[in-house]
C-alpha cells in the first residue's frame, strides 16, 4: 500500500464505522416498526445514546470524501442532485422524530410510540437512499460518467439492483435479532442470514464476477457465523455483546473495500472510475494523513470516553455490563 | 422562460443557512446556560438551579438533534448546489477547516452523550459541571471553524488565484494557510460573541415573559435565576459584539473596500466622508438617508475612504446591504442599550422584570437580536455578490446547473417551514413537559428520557 492510497483506505474505514453504526440503527428501526412492544426495552437503550454519535460519524466520513476526493464532488453532485435532497429531508426527520420522542409527553395522537417508529420510518428510507447510491457506485447501473448523468430507470430495471437491496434489507432483519438479542426471534436468525448472504452474493455476481474473491468468502461467512453463534445459549453471549458484533462488522465491511478500489462504477456508460484518478494529490495528502492521524487518537479517545461512561452507569445500575449499548444483555429503561 | 437555477441555488442555500443560525443560536445559548446551571448548583447548591438545568437539557438535546442535522443539510448542500466551489474547497486547504470542525463536532456529541445519558454516575460535585465545558467548548470551537471558511470566502489564501482563474487549476497549494487569513480573526471575534448573544437573549426573553405571568414562587425565582445567567453573559457578550463589530468594519476598509463602499453607500472615494443612515443611490448621488457628516472616518481612522465608483458596477454588490447593515447596527445599539439598562436597574436595587414594560420589552428585544444576527449574515454574504469566493469565483460558475433540484429543493423549503417553528414549539414545551416540583426533587441519579 502507497502514501497514494491512504486517503482511500482511511476513508473507507471511517465508512466502515459510520456504515456498522447506521446498519445497527436500521436494525433497531425494523424491529420498532414492525414489533414496537416486544423490542422496545432491547432496541431503545442501545439507540437513544448512539443516534448523535451515528450522525456526527456520517458527518466525518462525508467531510473525509470531500477531503480525498475532490475531483468526483461536481460528478457526485450532477449524478445524484435529488436523491441527496431526498436523504437530507429524511436525515432531518429522523434526527427531530428521536430527539422529540425522547422527551415527548403524550399529546393526543401524537406519542412517544408514534415518533420512534417515525424514527424507524426515516432511517429506513435514508438506507433505500444510501443502497442506491453505493449501489451506483460500485456496480455503475444507470451511470454515464461522459456526460455525467444518472438514469434512475436503467438502475431500477438493472437486474442486480433488486437482489444487492433485498440482499441487505434480509441481512438486516436476519441479524436484528441477534444484536438485539431477541431470543423469540432466535430460530428465524440463521435462516434468513444465509438468505441474505446468498442473494447478496448472487447480486455482487451479477455486477461482475471478479468480486467473487476471497475477502467476500470470508465476509459471508463471518456474517452466517454471527447467526450461527445465537443459536446455542452458549454461545450466544459471544455475538450478543455489541462490541464484539460492532467490531466484526466494522471488518466485514471494511473487507469489502476490493469492491470500489481500485476502480467503482464497474459497468457504467464510460466507465469504469479509476479511484486514484479523482483523488487529492500533493500537500494535500500530507495535511489529509497528519490530520486524520490527530483526528483519530481524538476520536478514539472520546469514543473510550463513550464507552467507559456506558459501562459505569452499567455498573451502577447493579447489573453488570447490561443496558449499555455496548453490550447486550437483557435492559431497562431508567 | 426558463427558471435559473443558480438563483434557485442561491436562494435555497440562503433559506437552509438562515433557518440553521436561527436554531444554533439557541442551541449554543442553551449549552452555555446549561453550563453556568451546573456552575452554581454545584457552588450555591439549593434544588432550584438543579431544576433548571434539568429543564435546560432537554431542549438542548432537541436542538441539538435538529441543529446537527441542519448542519450536515448544509454541508451536504454545499457538495450539491455549489460543486465547483466545494472542489475548490477540497482542493485547497480549507477542507483541512471543514476536517477539523468536525473533532469539535465529535467533542460536543460525546460529552453531551455522557451528560446527558450518564452524567448522573458521576458523583463529585463539580462533575456535571465538568461534562458541560467540553460541551460549550465544542460548539463553540465548530462557530470559531466555520466562521474561518466564511472568512476564507471573504479574502481567500492558500493558492495561486491567478492560475485558478486562467486554467481553472490550483496550484501553490499551502494546506495550513485558510486556518488564518487576514479577516479571520476578525470575523471570528464578531461571531463568537453575537451568535451566543442571541441564543441568550432568546431564552431571557422567554424567560422575562415567564416571570412575569408567573404566580407560583419557587417558578418565578427559577426564570429570576436564568434571566440573571442571560443578562450577566449577554452583557459580557454585547460588549465583545460591539468591539469586534468595530473592527470588522476596519477589516473591510482593508480587505474588501467595494463591500465597504456598498455597506456605507460611499459613490465615491474622498476624505471627511459622512455616515448615511439609510438612503439610495440615484446614479452616483445619495438621495434621502439622514447624514452625519464626518463620522466614517471617526470610525475607520483613516483619511481617505473607498467609493463605489472606483469599480465597474457589474462587480457591485446588491446595495440592499447599506439597509441591512444599518437596521442590524441600530439593533444592535438598541439591544445594547436595553441590557445595560437593564442591569443598572437591577444594580440599584429596581425590579425591572417586575414591570410589562422590562418583561415585554425584553421579549421584543431577544426578537430584535435575532433579526440583527440575521442581518449581520445577509450584509456578509450578499455583500460579497457576485463573488462565492471573492475576486476568484462566482456564484455562478460554481453553482449546480442541474433542473432535477428544483422539485426536492423546493420540498426541503416546505420542510423547514414546518420544522423549524414546530422545533421551537417543541422545545418549550419540553421545557415546561414536567412540574418544576418533579425536576426539583428529581433524584440526581437516572435521566428523565422516554426509555
Amino acid at each position: 500500500m502507497s502514501i497514494t492510497d491512504w486517503p482511500f483506505y482511511i476513508n473507507f474505514a471511517i465508512f466502515s464505522v459510520f456504515l456498522t453504526l447506521f446498519i445497527s440503527e436500521l436494525m433497531g428501526g425494523i424491529l420498532l416498526l414492525l414489533f414496537y412492544d416486544a423490542s422496545k426495552k432491547k432496541v431503545l437503550p442501545y439507540i437513544v445514546p448512539i443516534w448523535e454519535v451515528t450522525g456526527t460519524f456520517a458527518a466525518f466520513w462525508v467531510v473525509t470524501a470531500d477531503f480525498a476526493y475532490p475531483a468526483l464532488i461536481p460528478a457526485v453532485a450532477a449524478l445524484f442532485p435529488a436523491a441527496i435532497i431526498v436523504f437530507l429531508i429524511f436525515l432531518v426527520v429522523r434526527n427531530s422524530s428521536i430527539s422529540f420522542a425522547e422527551y415527548i409527553i403524550t399529546r393526543r395522537w401524537v406519542n412517544e410510540k408514534r415518533l420512534y417508529q417515525a424514527y424507524g420510518v426515516a432511517t429506513l428510507l435514508i438506507a433505500l437512499v444510501v443502497l442506491l447510491v453505493l449501489s451506483s457506485i460500485v456496480g455503475g447501473a444507470g451511470v454515464n460518467l461522459s456526460p455525467i448523468a444518472f438514469n434512475f430507470g436503467a438502475w431500477l430495471t438493472d437486474p442486480a439492483t433488486l437482489p444487492y437491496l433485498v440482499g441487505v434489507v434480509i441481512i438486516a432483519v436476519g441479524l436484528a435479532p441477534v444484536f438485539y438479542d431477541l431470543e423469540a426471534f432466535r430460530r428465524l436468525t440463521l435462516p434468513l442470514t444465509v438468505v441474505g448472504v446468498l442473494v447478496e452474493i448472487g447480486a455482487l455476481a451479477m455486477i461482475s464476477r471478479t468480486f467473487l474473491a476471497w475477502p467476500l468468502v470470508l465476509a459471508s461467512l463471518l456474517t452466517v457465523a454471527a447467526a450461527a453463534l445465537y443459536q446455542s445459549r452458549r454461545t450466544a453471549p459471544i455475538v450478543t455483546n455489541k462490541v464484539v458484533l460492532g467490531v466484526l462488522s466494522v471488518v466485514i465491511v471494511f473487507s469489502l473495500n476490493y469492491l470500489v478500489y481500485p476502480t467503482a462504477f464497474v459497468h457504467a456508460d464510460h466507465g469504469p472510475l479509476t479511484v486514484n484518478s479523482v483523488t487529492t494529490t500533493g500537500p494535500m495528502v500530507g495535511a489529509f494523513d497528519a490530520l486524520s492521524v490527530a483526528g483519530g487518537i481524538i476520536v478514539g479517545g472520546l469514543m473510550l470516553l463513550y464507552m467507559v461512561a456506558a459501562y459505569r452507569k452499567d455498573s451502577s445500575a447493579g447489573g453488570g455490563a447490561a443496558s449499555s449499548p455496548a453490550t447486550s444483555a437483557p435492559v431497562k429503561g431508567p | 422562460m426558463g427558471i435559473p437555477i443558480p438563483e434557485f441555488d442561491r436562494f435555497l442555500f440562503a433559506f437552509t443557512i438562515a433557518c440553521h443560525i436561527l436554531l444554533v443560536s439557541v442551541s449554543i445559548g442553551l449549552g452555555i446556560m446549561l453550563a453556568a446551571c451546573e456552575f452554581l448548583r454545584a457552588r450555591y447548591g439549593g434544588p432550584t438551579y438543579a431544576a433548571l438545568a434539568r429543564k435546560l437539557v432537554r431542549p438542548f438535546v432537541v436542538s441539538f438533534g435538529v441543529g446537527t442535522a441542519s448542519g450536515i443539510v448544509m454541508a451536504v448542500e454545499l457538495v450539491n448546489l455549489f460543486p465547483t466551489f466545494m472542489k475548490l474547497v477540497s482542493e485547497t486547504g480549507v477542507i483541512a477547516v471543514f476536517y477539523v470542525e468536525i473533532f469539535a463536532f465529535f467533542l460536543e456529541t460525546i460529552f453531551l452523550v455522557v451528560y446527558v445519558y450518564y452524567g448522573h454516575t458521576f458523583r463529585g460535585k463539580y462533575s456535571r459541571w465538568y461534562l458541560t465545558l467540553p460541551i460549550v467548548a465544542g460548539t463553540l470551537l465548530s462557530a470559531v471553524l466555520i466562521t474561518m471558511v466564511n472568512a476564507w470566502m471573504n479574502t481567500p489564501n492558500g493558492f495561486d488565484f491567478a492560475v485558478y482563474r486562467a486554467t481553472g487549476s490550483v496550484t501553490g497549494v499551502n494546506p495550513w494557510a485558510p486556518f488564518l487569513t487576514t479577516s479571520t480573526g476578525y470575523e471570528v471575534m464578531h461571531v463568537v460573541s453575537a451568535v451566543p448573544l442571541t441564543g441568550l437573549m432568546l431564552i431571557g426573553g422567554y424567560f422575562a415573559l415567564r416571570y412575569l405571568r408567573g404566580t407560583d414562587p419557587a417558578e418565578r425565582e427559577l426564570f429570576l435565576k436564568g434571566l440573571r445567567i442571560a443578562v450577566s453573559v449577554g452583557l459580557v457578550l454585547v460588549v465583545l459584539a460591539v468591539l469586534s463589530g468595530v473592527l470588522e468594519i476596519e477589516s473591510l476598509y482593508k480587505y474588501q473596500p467595494l463591500k465597504y463602499a456598498a455597506i456605507e453607500l460611499n459613490p465615491n472615494p474622498g476624505t471627511n466622508l459622512p455616515v448615511t443612515l439609510f438612503g439610495s443611490l440615484s446614479g452616483l448621488t445619495v438621495v434621502g438617508g439622514l447624514q452625519l457628516p464626518g463620522l466614517q472616518s471617526v470610525f475607520t481612522q483613516h483619511a481617505m475612504l473607498p467609493g463605489l465608483s472606483q469599480y465597474p458596477q457589474s462587480e457591485w454588490p446588491p446595495l440592499i446591504i447599506h439597509d441591512t447593515f444599518d437596521v442590524m447596527v441600530l439593533g444592535a445599539v438598541l439591544v445594547g442599550l436595553f441590557l445595560f439598562g437593564f442591569a443598572a436597574l437591577w444594580l440599584t436595587g429596581r425590579k425591572p422584570f417586575d414591570h410589562r414594560l422590562g418583561a415585554y420589552g425584553f421579549g421584543l428585544v431577544a426578537v430584535l437580536m435575532a433579526v440583527v444576527m440575521e442581518l449581520g449574515w445577509a450584509t456578509d454574504e450578499i455583500g460579497r455578490q457576485p463573488w462565492i469566493v471573492y475576486n476568484v469565483l462566482t456564484v455562478n460558475n460554481a453553482a449546480n446547473t442541474s433542473s432535477a433540484l428544483l422539485v426536492p429543493g423546493l420540498a426541503i423549503v416546505v420542510f423547514y417551514l414546518v420544522l423549524v417553528p414546530t422545533t421551537l414549539w417543541f422545545m418549550v414545551r419540553v421545557f415546561n413537559g414536567r412540574s418544576l416540583e418533579l425536576d426539583s426533587s428529581a433524584k440526581e441519579g437516572g435521566t428523565d428520557v422516554n426509555y
